[in-house]
Formats: structure tokens, C-alpha cells, sequence
């Protein structure tokens, strides 16, 4: 078989201009055959289902209602392509439709009810990595994300921060360098969102964990791996690991989930078992909590709900540690929406989607405020400083509720960090409140 | 007079892009493939011949009002697409042609918490629409299986079946009234009688029927008034064993007359649906091998009057030699009624677990003739099973069929698992063979080709006539009145017969 032919006039709507082309149909098709070879048996898993259930609680799909942006629409494609009706030329530009949030894999009925029996699980993010990676491979990228992917090699971070003041959020802190266990602090909290890392270094202190920060924190590659960078990805990856081992650390805790994404799920296909255990700090604080070696004491008399980050409830399963924080503040009135209904949901900040499509991104992050809105709540609380920073940006220009790390409303409520000028506000509000 | 078509040229394309920008106007290849089909059997052995020429994303009724008169101008073959879930394939062009993808018209317009509707653009998902009217304490109980992604204007295009049907109604029952793009791009108001709102009327013929389940073939329903009810204050399902197919089907009689308003369903499984079960479903291995047919009913509605059905359908299950397969199962295998019985993972090609996909073949069938059809449905799948490695038996269901009530004539359906992957010419033509053996079934028990999917396929399409006689020339000269250009859905139903010399 070969490429099914254009129609007449298509050259009428043009291609998505962030896409660069290489113009070689034959490395496009070389490209393409061997994907095609190494995803054809999970597209056709998937496609024998065809159930669609993954659509409606795709973030994406929910904002541009295209059958292509979803787990399905992407099997679809690579089922095509092993039939050779579609090149990766054609196909790449539909896989920047995708925050690998993970909802479709948990929702799929391949997953769902027979998974366990027969070792199945549907597996979007990977076949969502691999597109990218063989584009990139080939040639074919996003002008948006190789420019993102060139500033992070440049700077070593996201935020083309300065890498000498990647550690600037602790000059007053007295962190140590190095220790069995190191503060993995995200380059979006290291330069932007630094309360969080902040409030999270007060919080461990106050419990008597000691943590050590990284001689040279570099990104922790994820994202590049996940636009499909690959080898900018194993880059960061071998310095952060070889890092971690010169400061002698046996447990990494990261705050944000990305970084521990990366650290459970990709260092360990890269590395094989690395021996360095790795916490998200909602894990360790609920049990810090729980063995009462970190007090909540003082009252945060507002109302919240909680924003489960893509990365620990659908991908992960951490969804009952933030909910036992929320729970342990005295005077908070949580108002929880559970973690299953919250599949549906995404903040539209993950997998380089705001990059490339930040248009898509936004309203993303707009369906997600207009979920939690009805609740009543004075704030929206998660666990992710990307999430947040997104979420807190289009709820800033809508004038929609303020948004908070859940490590920062613990710090207030443990007395190490002054209330927050939104507190006063939301108490304002209340008091004027008919 | 036999219709010719023109292929999308430059000039549609151009006055497309006009009318809905370029970001709404599909192209790609991948973007064409996609549209080619829906889960109901394809013949990927020949997916590029199938694929439209271009797809579009109207979000307004202007959008498509604009679309058809381009197409009806440049007689260009228009294909509406809603969900794109179905087991027919109403959206699946057959002749190219411009596929309209309806999925951004998904807006509620108005909830109307006084007459009880809710006023929508049609292309809303159920499971969606219900989270948005919960607030209200209302629902619109529509309920197939493909309830958590089906849309409600695929469901108004097929005349869906609803598994609540028997307590809540179907489709039919539930739209009260709808906007409705004609294929000259003329819109009309189409409901009972004359206003948005009223359910019934002795006012004029009832032609919104005649737009519930025209396959796409008559229009594109733009906006929708549909019925809203009580949420349900309970809700009890209950399962229950038989130790034989004939035990069971004897006693779905009386769960199915047992006077209960509540009552919303009624559904038999066979012996080989539990054999089915049996290969890997952990709610029916530990069940006895004793086990060989499934009684499940489930009642809906205020406390007080299903804490009584719960008492009479318990009693119904004990007096007909049921054995209640406990409240886990029940309530599990009932919440999970959407999509655990029909998994790929399941398939079997000659005892070797394969992908398979999983395709149901139904039809309306009266009580009396549920014994007959289903020893002659199983005679020929595996017949065909015994000579083509692509087919898996995957055993029968039965439900009640009719709105209100539990009696009259049931839904039937056979799950035949399909290789896909494996298919080529030779086994598609056993396909269609076997699906035409079933339906002369279906009609030699005086049934009807289908309940609930609609019969457009080849297989059983070339059937309709001869089930629905006079009345099928009479859609003849309704499709050719409405449609002059045949130009919506080409190719569906044998309605290009319309067209043909010496007709009208």
C-alpha cells in the first residue's frame, strides 16, 4: 500500500506552521516503518476496542472535540501508518494533542477489566514519547519545543534561569550541599513558584529530616523526553544520577511530579534499579503527620478543594497523602472532589503542550477552574508548582479563585511561613459577604 | 435519472475554508483515515478505498445550513458523523464526500427546571450532559451501553435503544422535539405537534419519528429539546443463576410481567455468554460450574417503591429456582454493565487469545421465538467459526425491548469476536454470508433486522425490503421528496433505488 493521495485544494489549509518538515518523504517513510513496526500490536489492541471510552475524559479532546487528539485517534494513526497509508510526516503534528496526563490508559476497558488478568495496560504516554522521539529522529519537530529544548541545554534549566542562582531560593535557608537525602527542587520552583521549595524546606526541618541540596541541579530531563529529545534527556539524566552519587544520597524527595515521574518511571529504564529511593513530598509529609513528628497547629480558616496533579493520581496513584495534609489543618474546610471524577481533569501544563499549543493549554486550564468554581471554595490547592503556575495565570486574567501548593498552606499552619496576602482577602471577602 | 457525484475540487475546499476557517477543515490523511469507520465491522484490508475526502467541524446551525447548500450545489456527497460508537454505520461514508463531525456542537442552550427539559446542540455526551443537570436533581436516562461516549445526536440518528428502557423509555420517547438541517439546507422545527415542549399532540402527522434513526440519510439535527426525570433515589440490581438456558429463559417471563413501575430492564445471558465470562472474569470463576445462564434485572425510582420491587423480584428469583448471586456481583457486574462484556483481550482464534474485536448482532424478536433463533444464530456463527480462524463466538444476551413495560418482543443480540487484523476479501464475504444467514433468522421468527443499531449493513441491508414492504417504497419517495440530489449519506439503506429510472 501507499500514502493515500491528497485531495484536490488541500493545500488550502495549511499545515500547523510550528511544525518544521524535512521535505524527505523517504526518511519520513523509513521513519515511519519503524515505529510502525514497534507500536502495531498495541494499535490494534486498542483499536479493536474502538469503544472510545478514553474520549470524553481526555483534557484535551474536551476542549477541541477532534476524535484524533485522543488515545484512540493515536492508535488509529499508527495502525495506518503500518499499513503504510500515512508517514510520519503527516502524523506528527497530531501528537503535540496530549498533556500525558495518563487518563486514557485508566480508562480504557483493555485496562480496566481484563488488565490485570491478562497484564494489560494501555500505554498512550509511551506511544506518545516514541512519536515525537522518531520525529525528532527523522527530523521532524516543533520549531516551539526544539527553541524550548535548545534554552534548557543553553541555561540547564526551564526557565532560563541563571544556573549559578539555580539554588538562589535557599541563600538565607542554610541548606547543606550533598547528604543521604537530597531536596530535588524543579527548575519552575527553583526561579518562579520558590515558596514552594521554601515552605518545603521549613516543613522538613521543623520535623527533623534532614535535607541536603544537589552540588549543580540540572533539569531533570523529563520534559525534554517527553517533547522527544531524547539524547538532550539521557544528557541531564547522567549528570543529575552521577550528582546524587557524589553527595552519597540514598533517597531523593522531589516536590513537584514531574521530576518524580522521571525519577520512578524513566531513570529506571535508562539506569536499571539505581539504587536511590525517591518520595514525593505529599507522601512524606502525610506520614510525618501521621507520626507526629510535624505539628499543624495554627487555624487556615478557608474553604479548599484539591487539584489532583495528573502525575501522582491518574499515573501514579498518589491521591490520599495531599488528602490527609488538606484533612490534618485545623480550620480548613476541605472540599474534596474525588480522585476518580478527577480523571477528567488536567491542568493543560504537562507534556510540553504549552509550548506548542498554548492556546489548547489555556483552555485546558480554564475547563479545570470552571470544575472547581461551583464547589464555592476560596482556594484551589494541588501539589504541582507547573500546575499551579499555569492554573494561577488564566485564574489571575479571569478573576477566578487564587491558587495555592498545598506544602505552603501546611507551612502557614505549622506557623513557619506568614499567612499569605490572599488569606486576608479571602477573610475580606467573607466578611462582606451578604 | 441516476445520480453522479463530484469529488471535493478546489473550489469546495476553498468555500469551506470560507465558512469555517481552516482550523475546522480536515485534510490529513490521518484525519481522513479516522473517519472511515466506526466500531462496527471494517474491512481494513481496504481502508484507503473507504476514506471521505475531507472532514469538517461546523459549531453552528449556520455552519452547517451553509455546508449542505455547498454540497447540494456542488453535488458533493455529505456524510454526518455524531459519536462515531455505533454497531451500524450510519456515519461511515460510503461513496467519499465531505464527512460533517458534528462533536463541537455540544453546548446546553437551557435547563428548564419548571416544564422539566433540557434544550442542547445535540452533540453533548451523555454521561456530561447528566453531570451538568445533577445540580438540579434531574436526568435524562438514556443508557446504552455506549453511555459513557456516545453523543446524544448519534443516539437521535440510530433510534437508540436505551438499557433503562422497560422504567425510563428510549430514544424515541425521549426527544421531544429537534432542529433539523434538511439535505437542501432548509432547517426545520420537527416535534410533536408544534411546540419545543409539548410531548404530545393530535395535531398533524408525527413526522419527528421519521427523523429518529434515518441513519443520517435525512438530515443533521442541529439542537434538541429532551426529557428530563427524577434522579432516581434508588436503584437495585439483582442477578440471578440458572442451571440451565431454559430454566432461564422461563424465568425472564415472570420478572418481565411482575407489575413493577420500576422495573427498568430485564436482560437473560446464555450458556455460551457464560462460558465467555468464564475465561477470565474474575466475578464468574468462582461461580459453580453448575451455573449456565444469568437471569439480571434492575428496578429505579423513589426508595419506598424499590424497596418493594427489591421484596417481589427477590421472591420471583427464589419461586423460579434462581440462585441470587449476591449484592457484590450485582451491584459490580451492574455498575460495570457499559463495558465489561466486551473486551479484545478476550478473543480466542482456535484456543489462542488474540485481539479480537467485538461485534454484536441484534435484532427485535418476540418471546415465543427467543428458543428458535438463538439454537439457529449459534448453528451458523459456528459454522462459520469452524471454517474461519478470524470469528469467536462469544455467546447471547436477551433484553426487553419495549418502552414502559418488560413484555412484547426483546431485543436479541449475538457477540461475534472478529480478527480485524487478519481480515482480507475471502473473510470479509464470510462475513457479510454469515451476517445474512442471521438476519433471514430474524425474519423467518416474524422479527425485525434490528432492534436497536439499525440495519444498513451489507450482510443484512439487502433483507429490508423484503421485512419492511410497502413501507420500504415508501421511504423510497420520502428520501427522494426531502433529498432530491441524493446527496446526504449516499449509498445507505438501498435508497439510491430512489433515484433510478422510471422512479418519481
Amino acid at each position: 500500500m501507499t500514502r493515500i493521495p491528497d485531495v484536490e485544494g488541500s493545500d488550502l489549509v495549511p499545515r500547523d506552521p510550528d511544525v518544521l518538515s524535512i521535505g524527505d518523504r523517504a526518511a519520513a517513510e523509513a521513519a515511519t516503518r519503524k515505529l510502525a513496526e514497534g507500536y502495531e500490536d498495541r494499535a490494534w489492541g486498542c483499536m479493536s476496542s474502538r469503544h472510545k471510552f478514553c474520549r470524553e475524559p481526555c483534557p484535551v479532546y474536551q476542549v477541541t472535540r477532534n476524535e484524533q487528539h485522543t488515545s484512540y485517534g493515536f492508535h488509529a494513526t499508527v495502525a495506518a501508518m503500518s499499513q503504510g497509508l500515512v508517514d510520519l510526516e503527516d502524523a506528527y503534528e497530531q501528537y503535540a494533542y496530549c498533556t500525558q496526563c495518563g487518563a486514557c490508559e485508566l480508562r480504557c476497558p483493555n485496562t480496566l477489566f481484563t488488565g490485570d488478568f491478562y497484564r494489560n495496560r494501555t500505554q498512550l504516554v509511551q506511544l506518545v514519547k516514541a512519536v515525537r522521539a522518531a520525529g525528532v529522529e527523522a527530523g521532524i519537530e516543533r520549531g516551539s519545543w526544539k527553541r524550548w529544548n535548545d534554552d534548557t541545554v543553553t541555561f540547564r534549566n526551564e526557565m532560563q534561569g541563571d544556573p549559578a542562582q539555580v539554588a538562589g531560593w535557599a541563600d538565607d535557608l542554610d541548606l547543606p550541599r550533598g547528604g543521604e537525602t537530597i531536596l530535588f527542587c524543579d527548575c519552575m520552583a527553583a526561579y518562579r513558584q520558590t515558596k514552594v521549595p521554601r515552605a518545603v524546606s521549613m516543613l522538613l526541618r521543623e520535623a527533623g529530616v534532614e535535607v541536603g541540596l544537589m552540588n549543580d541541579q540540572w533539569c531533570c530531563g523529563g520534559p525534554a523526553l517527553e517533547m522527544g529529545y531524547t539524547d538532550i534527556y539521557e544528557q541531564f539524566a547522567r549528570h543529575n544520577l552521577e550528582d546524587w552519587r557524589a553527595a552519597g544520597a540514598k533517597r531523593v524527595v522531589t516536590l513537584d511530579p514531574h521530576d518524580y515521574i522521571t525519577f520512578v518511571e524513566d531513570y529506571p529504564r535508562l539506569f536499571g534499579d539505581y539504587g536511590i529511593e525517591v518520595l514525593h513530598i505529599t507522601d512524606l509529609l502525610a506520614e510525618l503527620i501521621e507520626q507526629g513528628k510535624l505539628r499543624l497547629e495554627r487555624p487556615i480558616p478557608v474553604s479548599v478543594t484539591y487539584h489532583d496533579p495528573c502525575r501522582l493520581n491518574k499515573r501514579r496513584g498518589i491521591w490520599e497523602s495531599p488528602r490527609k495534609i488538606l484533612r490534618a489543618i485545623p480550620g480548613l474546610d476541605f472540599r474534596d472532589v474525588d480522585h476518580v471524577t478527577q480523571w477528567a481533569m488536567c491542568s493543560g501544563a504537562g507534556g510540553g503542550l504549552p509550548v506548542a499549543l498554548p492556546d489548547v493549554a489555556e483552555k485546558v486550564a480554564r475547563n479545570r477552574l470552571d470544575a472547581a468554581a461551583p464547589i464555592g471554595a476560596d482556594v484551589l490547592a494541588s501539589a504541582c508548582v507547573w500546575a499551579e503556575d499555569h492554573l494561577e495565570r488564566v485564574a489571575a486574567a479571569d478573576g477566578q479563585m487564587p491558587v495555592v501548593d498545598i506544602t505552603v498552606l501546611a507551612a502557614m499552619s505549622a506557623g513557619l511561613l506568614e499567612a499569605e496576602p490572599w488569606l486576608a482577602e479571602v477573610g475580606r471577602n467573607r466578611e462582606g459577604a451578604p | 435519472m441516476t445520480m453522479t457525484y463530484e469529488g471535493v475540487n478546489r473550489q469546495a475546499v476553498a468555500e469551506l475554508v470560507d465558512v469555517l476557517g481552516a482550523e475546522r477543515v480536515v485534510v490529513t490523511p490521518q484525519g481522513r483515515l479516522i473517519r472511515a469507520m466506526v466500531p462496527a465491522p471494517f474491512p481494513f484490508h481496504r481502508w484507503a478505498d473507504e476514506a471521505p475526502e475531507i472532514a469538517v467541524l461546523p459549531e453552528t446551525t449556520d455552519e452547517v445550513v451553509a455546508i449542505v447548500k455547498l454540497a447540494n450545489r456542488l453535488r458533493i456527497p455529505i456524510v454526518p458523523r455524531a459519536g462515531a460508537t455505533g454497531l451500524n454505520d450510519g456515519a461511515k461514508p460510503n461513496r467519499g464526500g465531505i464527512v460533517v463531525d458534528t462533536k463541537r456542537m455540544n453546548k446546553v442552550l437551557e435547563i428548564d427546571t419548571t416544564d422539566w427539559t433540557v434544550t442542547i446542540q445535540p452533540s453533548i455526551n451523555m454521561l456530561k450532559l447528566n453531570e451538568r443537570l445533577a445540580p438540579y436533581g434531574v436526568w435524562y436516562p438514556d443508557d446504552p451501553a455506549s453511555y459513557p461516549v456516545s453523543i446524544v445526536s448519534g443516539r437521535i440518528g440510530t433510534g437508540g435503544w436505551s438499557l433503562l428502557g422497560s422504567r425510563y423509555g428510549h430514544v424515541r420517547d425521549n426527544v421531544i422535539s429537534m432542529e433539523v438541517v434538511l439535505p437542501t439546507g432548509e432547517v426545520l422545527e420537527v416535534g410533536q405537534g408544534g411546540g419545543r415542549k409539548i410531548r404530545h399532540s393530535s395535531t398533524g402527522y408525527r413526522l419527528k419519528d421519521l427523523f429518529l434513526g434515518h441513519q443520517g440519510t435525512l438530515g443533521i439535527a442541529t439542537q434538541a429539546t429532551l426529557e428530563l426525570y427524577p434522579r432516581p433515589e434508588a436503584e437495585f440490581p439483582a442477578f440471578f443463576g440458572y442451571e440451565s438456558f431454559d430454566a432461564g429463559y422461563r424465568a425472564m417471563q415472570p420478572f418481565c410481567r411482575s407489575n413493577l413501575a420500576t422495573l427498568a430492564g430485564v436482560i437473560l445471558f446464555d450458556e455460551r455468554k457464560v462460558q465467555y465470562l468464564r475465561r477470565d472474569d474474575e466475578a464468574y470463576i468462582p461461580e459453580p460450574e453448575s451455573l449456565q445462564s444469568i437471569v439480571a434485572v434492575a428496578a429505579y425510582g423513589s426508595e419506598g417503591e424499590v424497596a418493594a420491587a427489591r421484596d417481589r423480584l427477590m421472591r420471583i428469583g427464589a419461586e423460579t429456582g434462581g440462585r441470587y448471586l449476591g449484592e457484590e456481583l450485582s451491584e459490580l457486574d451492574w455498575a460495570s454493565r457499559h463495558d465489561r462484556y466486551a473486551t479484545p483481550l478476550h478473543g480466542r482464534s482456535r484456543d489462542r487469545a488474540v485481539h479480537m474485536s467485538w461485534h454484536c448482532e441484534d435484532a427485535a424478536i418476540t418471546y415465543s421465538q427467543l428458543p428458535f433463533v438463538k439454537q439457529r444464530w449459534h448453528e451458523i456463527a459456528d459454522r462459520y467459526i469452524a471454517e474461519h480462524e478470524v470469528f469467536d463466538n462469544w455467546g447471547m444476551f436477551f433484553y426487553t425491548n419495549n418502552a414502559y413495560k418488560g413484555w412484547g418482543d426483546f431485543l436479541v443480540e449475538i457477540d461475534i469476536g472478529i480478527w480485524e487484523q487478519r481480515l482480507d476479501e475471502d473473510s470479509w464475504r464470510a462475513w457479510t454470508n454469515l451476517k445474512r444467514e442471521i438476519t433471514q433468522v430474524s425474519l423467518d421468527a416474524g422479527g425485525s433486522i434490528s432492534a436497536c443499531h439499525g440495519a444498513t449493513r451489507e450482510g443484512e441491508v439487502e433483507l429490508v425490503p423484503a421485512e419492511l414492504g410497502g413501507q420500504f417504497d415508501l421511504m423510497l419517495k420520502l428520501k427522494r421528496m426531502l433529498d432530491p440530489n441524493n446527496i446526504m449519506n449516499p449509498g445507505k439503506y438501498l435508497l439510491d433505488q430512489a433515484y433510478e429510472d422510471g422512479e418519481g
